[in-house]
């Protein structure tokens, strides 16, 4: 790997060497955000030209668009300092003793098998599950999915792929929406067809063998009418990058009867700002949930959201956040009625511990006609010690008739009975504080399989060590 | 026209610190852009077609109509706010405006500026009695400014109750009111204080409640809005002694027209002190309401306990309710709760109602003070009680 010629683009590699870089090269664009860096990531993966004007595009309003002054503190992000483009292989060329020993130790403490360590850790980009996924891959070709990369999905099916791209967040959504669709690179594309159920779960896991986790990865999921699929990204063991930015976009189109469910776990390292922007738009009695997890990350903002489009349709989240020392989670979920009769359910569970803050922040909207919904959000958070902070705030806007809203919301330490009824069963504490905190998140970790359930339960195990004074 | 250094003229015999004090809040006011809608405070409410310059009239410069208890205990100063400015500086010049900023907004700086009648009312240590102060503000023509100023001293272990009235001759009036309220109380302390707002149907209303509470003080704050076409009322207490507590109540009634904004806090400065916040109200024809609250408990404020709910009765298609409750706790020793709802009449219960053969109408009458009822019953004292019930009772009809 080492040998591999490094090349720098965005200087003259274009004019000087005018032909696609093949896979094994090192790519790596420079640092800083101008039209040329753009140009040349869309020129380096061969998109057809409205896809570069897309990006360029975005690019100007990522310039206009302010940095919002709500939620985290984001000014300390230096823009210009950022790679906005690498090939996975460049990732690749850092060892397994690069790695900080936590992140390590923390592997170990898991039971993560040594070749998905490598993985995770981005110092390996094969994987074991190759094979898994292939024959998946057969399984669901049978059956009309598709289930890849988002570039190869814009290269293989351009039509599909440019009907719905950015329909459901629009380049000017946002600041951040703006920067991933300017510079975004990997991430899944789904397509299941008409009355299709996908039975098992589908996991990044399967797919990311060549790329690597991205920074601004972009996701499209298409559920077309009466289908189903259930999509997982991430996982319970911290995920190490040196990239300080995060910034995913997630589309999902679920139409008519259909039911998605996204499943998130993030475990970011501790020096990454998660910036995500994720929205479904649910047609007619059509099903979407999130379910979001926020272990990790320095700052992360995120509210996945659910335009309910036409009657019937339902929403919902379930978000637990996990803010521990110097990291600040404002996560959350919106919920946004643009259709008469329909439903929608945000559950919130975040804790903080040793300073860590963590923010509800949500937004229940129910436009004018959309008379006769249900609306329902509980959020309740745990505060571990008294270094520890927890905020909350609901935006509850109604436009509607015959409208039903609620909210409900409580703060709370481990309460003292609780921890005296397990220590008289002869419980140390600390391993009593543990059960109360994974009962505590227990609705968040039963909508989770199996294997993530159990991760989830020790990971919080190794977050509450030494928690108890 | 407009309100300008000229229109301070006619608050003439005041003493010097208080003609420096309005001077200060004018040019505030003079500063002070008007808010807009990228003020997160201000998103949902709109007050850029209020132009208070044209109400620039000061009405009544001391009128209100004070009712003094009989045999109202000797050391008890009751007295226009003004009056008191006069005769009592070293009791209102250290107090006044301390707990209702006037560089708060725009409209703050106006008030603190302009206020003319108003109530001072002084309690000293130890002293209580049963029956309550009353307060009434008339408004008598519109077109005009009317903006009282309820300033209370509460002793240590005083304990008493006080009614703010604000009431419109002609229903139809226009013009710009205000009715603020700092409410100081001493260790120990017992108040009951309850503000019925009945301005007339077309006026622009803004008021400022605050109280600071000291050790195992008591506040019970009752505000009732039924007036103004926009109504902004701020009711916020500062826990800064152990053991205080506060009860922030409220009961709105808005239909046409109206829009009412409320914005609360309650912020828990110390540890072991209690607050309980629940503001109830019912919306008719067009009528828009906003809620935004917070809950605040600051890094040391242990063993803090909070309540705060915001329930809204949505009885038109096409009336508006938006709900905004929020926490912010820097605390893990604390017990929080809040909760928001917005909803019609619940189906169930008027279907109960009528399958026991009571008419729609009457069942849905019903139905609302029953809404009402769990927090008519938290109003301080008997007097505001039969006024309250008598304003709600004519409204609900």
């Amino acid at each position: 790997m080492a040998t591999v010629p490094k090349v720098e683009v965005g200087t003259d590699y274009k004019e000087k060497y005018g032909f696609f870089v093949p896979e094994e090269y090192v790519f790596k664009a420079k640092r800083g955000l101008n039209p040329d860096i753009v140009k040349e990531i869309s020129w380096m993966k061969q998109e057809p030209e409205w896809m570069t004007k897309m990006r360029l595009r975005s690019l100007e309003i990522f310039r206009k668009k302010p940095m919002p002054t709500w939620g985290a503190d984001l000014s300390v992000i230096d823009f210009e300092n950022i790679f906005y483009y690498l090939k996975a292989s460049d990732k690749q060329s850092k060892t397994w003793e690069d790695l900080p020993p936590d992140i390590k130790a923390t592997y170990d403490r898991l039971g993560v098998p040594e070749a998905e360590r490598k993985f995770l850790a981005g110092v390996s980009a094969q994987y074991e599950s190759e094979v898994v996924y292939h024959s998946l891959q057969e399984e669901l070709t049978k059956k009309g999915v598709i289930f890849t990369d988002t570039d190869s999905a814009l290269r293989d099916h351009p039509d599909l792929f440019k009907e719905y791209f950015g329909t459901v967040i629009p380049p000017a959504d946002n600041k951040f929406s703006a920067l991933n669709t300017a510079v975004w690179s990997g991430g899944s594309f789904i397509y299941v067809p008409k009355g299709v159920r996908v039975d098992i779960p589908l996991q990044a896991y399967f797919r990311i063998n060549a790329e690597n986790m991205g920074q601004f990865e972009r996701t499209l999921i298409i559920c077309d009418e009466g289908s189903f699929v259930h999509y997982i990204e991430g996982c319970t063991a911290p995920i190490y990058t040196t990239d300080s930015l995060h910034s995913a976009v997630v589309e999902i189109i679920v139409k008519k009867n259909a039911r998605c469910r996204y499943t998130t776990i993030q475990n970011w390292s501790t020096n990454v700002f998660n910036l995500v922007t994720k929205r479904a738009m649910a047609y007619a009695d059509a099903t979407m949930e999130w379910v979001d997890g926020n272990l990790g990350s320095q700052i992360t903002m995120k509210y996945p959201s659910v335009y309910l489009m036409e009657p019937g349709a339902k929403g919902d989240v379930l978000s637990v956040a996990f803010a521990g020392k110097g990291q600040h989670q404002d996560a959350g979920g919106k919920m946004i009625h643009v259709a008469p009769n329909t439903t929608s359910t945000i559950t919130s569970k975040s804790i903080s511990k040793g300073g860590g803050r963590t923010s509800y922040r949500g937004h229940i909207k129910i436009y004018p006609g959309a008379n006769n919904c249900k609306s329902f959000v509980k959020c309740d958070a745990l505060l571990l010690d008294d270094e520890s902070r927890s905020d909350t705030y609901p935006y509850n806007d109604v436009d509607a008739e015959n409208v039903t809203l609620g909210h409900e919301a409580t703060v709370s330490k481990v309460s003292d009975e609780q921890l005296f009824y397990l220590m008289s069963r002869g419980i140390a504490r600390a391993e009593a504080e543990t059960m109360i905190v994974n009962g505590f998140i227990e609705p968040f970790t039963k909508e989770l399989p199996l294997e993530y359930a159990v991760e989830l339960n020790r990971l919080i195990q190794l977050e509450m060590e030494g928690s108890v004074g | 026209m407009g309100f300008n250094p000229e229109s301070l003229a006619v608050l003439q015999g005041e003493p010097d610190w208080l003609q420096q004090r309005r001077r200060g809040a004018l040019a505030t006011y003079e500063r002070l852009p008007s808010p807009s809608k990228t003020d997160e405070e201000w998103r949902r409410t709109d007050v850029s077609r209020f132009d208070p310059g044209q109400f620039s009239t000061l009405e009544h410069l001391d009128g209100l109509k004070l009712e003094r208890p009989s045999g109202l205990p000797s050391g008890v100063i009751l007295k226009p706010l003004r009056q008191a400015a006069k005769d009592h500086p070293e009791l209102v010049e250290p107090r006044l405006f301390t707990l209702v900023h006037a560089d708060r907004d725009r409209f703050a700086a106006l008030h603190a500026a302009f206020f003319t009648g108003g109530t001072f009312l002084y309690v000293p240590d130890g002293v209580e009695f049963d029956q309550p102060v009353l307060g009434q503000h008339f408004s008598h023509e519109g077109g005009n400014s009317v903006l009282p100023h309820t300033l209370i001293v509460a002793g240590k272990n005083s304990r008493f109750n006080y009614l703010d009235e604000y009431v419109a001759e002609d229903d139809a009036e226009t013009g710009y009111r205000s009715g603020s309220t700092e409410i100081f109380l001493g260790e120990g302390a017992q108040v009951g204080y309850v503000a019925v707002q009945k301005w007339g149907r077309n006026v622009w209303h803004f008021a400022d409640q605050r109280a600071e509470l000291q050790k195992d003080s008591t506040l019970r704050l009752f505000n009732v809005t039924l007036g103004g076409k926009f109504s902004k009322t701020r009711v916020e207490a500062s826990l800064a002694g152990e053991g205080s507590n506060a009860e922030l109540k409220a009961i709105y009634f808005a239909s046409g027209e109206q829009f009412f904004d409320f914005h609360t806090l309650q912020d828990h400065r110390v540890g072991n002190t209690r607050s309980d916040l629940l503001f109830k109200g019912a919306l008719q024809d067009v009528s828009r309401t906003v809620y935004a609250g917070l809950i605040r408990i600051e890094k040391h404020a242990q063993r803090s306990d909070a309540y705060q709910a915001n329930r809204n009765l949505v009885l038109s298609d096409k009336a508006k309710a938006t709900s905004i409750p929020m926490l912010e706790i820097d605390n893990n020793d604390v017990r929080c709760t809040h909760g928001a709802t917005v909803g019609p009449v619940d189906p169930d219960h008027l279907f109960y109602l009528r399958s026991r053969g009571i008419p729609e109408a009457t069942a849905k009458r019903m139905l609302i003070q029953g809404f009402f009822g769990d927090v008519l019953d938290r109003i301080p004292f008997e007097h505001a009680r039969k006024l309250v019930e008598a304003e709600l009772e004519s409204r609900i009809g």
